[in-house]
């Protein structure tokens, strides 16, 4: 049994193994953060296959339900060492008119085993929604999905409706979804634009260190 | 404006000009004053916001309406309606089980918004010939139906579920099979398999559950001698071997891909291709002079099977 197994498991989808196996680890001491930080990197290096076309959609997703399901066994005792290191505060969402959230629920499961931590307000998700739930929250970072080019202005719509309230400098508004581009963030004065799940998370913590 | 270049085209020819295609989609209800939802519930207003966009863009071809929630929509799925947009599909029958355990069975020219669809074709028809412009007619591709029908669970069931992905899959195909007898009957000249999410799998994946699934389809196109095309989003360039052996005359792409690795690719083969104007950069946002972007896809595409359309 060791950590090497349970990545391997982790990124070919294995369900029922990996927590099996993370149950396993978590009784016979091995620390709940060396796990983490283990499927972190297993998680990073299936983004980067991801975004280098080595792997598809349905193995991203099985690798992050699988995860998922892993975090779920090894929260708790992290929650009781009181062991987690928070980055940032998210919220995070699928803009106004818009329902495809497979996007969105990957950079969630990135962020979160990042070491952020995440509000997620779903799909068609009203502007002010995203600016109330961040000032609820007292996040750092708001960040809108939209994967239709039809629904692209209301990622725009957020920056200026943080700047009528006079609120644009509290939050670090991050963009992305398919049809978006570092172009299109810059035009509508987002402060970042991510290309993937996997860089969300590293470029996001690279913003907050500035 | 020129049916027979964009059939030429379509079918891997070479043609004095490439022809233009322009999916205007519900920018047609912008261009006619009304809204998404008014324009596709409305067959009169379909029928004049098409017919007036082929005019206004001197299309060569136009489809009749770019809408994947028509066969969904037709199966029981409900739909979120947007001002404007297309609609999208809110609800999934086979997510507990396959189609025949959730009881499906298959649309008729009855259901849903196919009698309307009937109805705008009968009226665009006449004038989009009038104006020398083939009626497309968009079926919605096995792999986006199955995702409509079984949600996202489907892309994980394709790996982990296979029996359950492969009974919605063929299931989807045959409806795609009826979709296109439809637009047959309608009177489409050519027919595309629209399967936007077909890029999101392994070659592998591709070759066991889409191409299978679009056959169907395809025997009822070239049975009745319409030229078929297939046409996929995002950046389909591991996949797109797979494409041009789907069966299709021709195939077209997204502003993703390189348009010419496209163009080899669809030469090798024998297939025409279509794309690559940046819709969104270029037409939707203007972050690139649109013209500046036309002349390079006009470049790279060339006039050997080749048609002029946004990606």
């Amino acid at each position: 049994m060791s950590l090497e197994q349970l990545d391997k498991l982790v990124e070919n989808g294995e369900q029922q193994e990996s927590e099996a196996l993370a149950q396993k680890m978590l009784d016979e001491g091995v620390d709940p953060v060396q796990i983490l930080t283990t499927l972190t990197a297993t998680m990073e290096r299936v983004g980067d296959q991801f975004a280098k076309l080595e792997i598809f959609l349905p193995e991203v997703m099985l690798a992050g339900e699988t995860l998922q399901a892993v975090v779920e066994i090894v929260r708790p005792k992290l929650a009781s060492d009181n062991q987690m290191v928070l980055k940032g505060k998210v919220v995070l969402g699928v803009v106004k008119g818009d329902l495809h959230e497979i996007g969105k629920n990957i950079v969630k499961l990135m962020l979160e085993t990042s070491g952020f931590e995440v509000r997620d307000l779903g799909y068609d998700v009203d502007s002010l929604d995203f600016i109330k739930a961040a000032e609820e929250m007292a996040a750092d970072f708001i960040g809108a999905s939209s994967l239709m080019t039809t629904t692209m202005p209301r990622q725009q719509e957020i920056i200026e409706f943080l700047k009528d309230k006079g609120l644009r400098d509290k939050y670090k508004v991050v963009i992305g979804g398919a049809p978006c581009t570092k172009g299109w963030a810059d035009k509508i004065g987002a402060d970042l634009y991510c290309e993937d799940a996997n860089s969300a998370s590293k470029m996001m913590a690279a913003l907050i260190e500035k | 404006m020129a049916k027979k270049l964009l059939i030429d085209a379509t079918r891997g020819q070479q043609t004095a000009m490439p022809p233009w295609l322009p999916y205007a989609g519900v920018h047609c209800a912008k261009l006619i004053d009304t809204s998404a939802e008014q324009f596709l519930k409305d067959p009169a207003l379909l029928a004049e916001g098409v017919v007036h966009a082929a005019r206004l863009y001197h299309a060569d071809g136009i489809p009749l309406l770019f809408d994947l929630s028509v066969e969904a929509h037709a199966l029981g799925c409900d739909l979120a309606w947007w001002e404007d947009n297309v609609p999208s599909v809110t609800t999934h029958p086979c997510q507990a089980g396959t189609p025949l355990d959730a009881g499906l069975e298959m649309f008729s020219r009855d259901s849903g918004r196919w009698p309307l669809i009937f109805e705008a074709a009968h009226m665009a028809k006449p004038q989009l010939d009038e104006l020398d412009c083939a009626m497309l007619g968009l079926v919605c591709g096995p792999l986006t139906l199955a995702s409509h029908l079984a949600g996202p669970q489907i892309f994980t069931a394709l790996l982990k579920r296979k029996e359950y992905a492969h009974a919605v899959l063929e299931f989807a195909g045959e409806a795609g099979a009826q979709a296109a007898r439809f637009y047959a009957e309608m009177g489409c000249a050519i027919i595309a398999i629209v399967d936007p999410v077909a890029s999101q799998v392994r070659p592998q994946t591709f070759r066991e559950f889409v191409t299978p699934n679009c056959q169907p389809a395809l025997e009822v196109i070239h049975a009745d001698n319409l030229t078929s095309t297939f046409f996929i989003c995002g950046d389909c360039s591991k996949v797109l071997e797979e494409v041009c052996q789907v069966g299709t005359h021709g195939f077209a792409v997204d502003e993703q891909v390189n348009l010419g690795f496209v163009r080899d690719m669809a030469h090798r083969y024998g297939k025409g291709f279509g794309g690559n104007l940046k819709l969104t950069s270029a037409l939707m946002l203007g972050m690139i002079d649109p013209k500046a972007d036309a002349l390079i896809s006009l470049a790279a595409g060339g006039n050997h099977g080749y048609t002029f359309a946004p990606g």
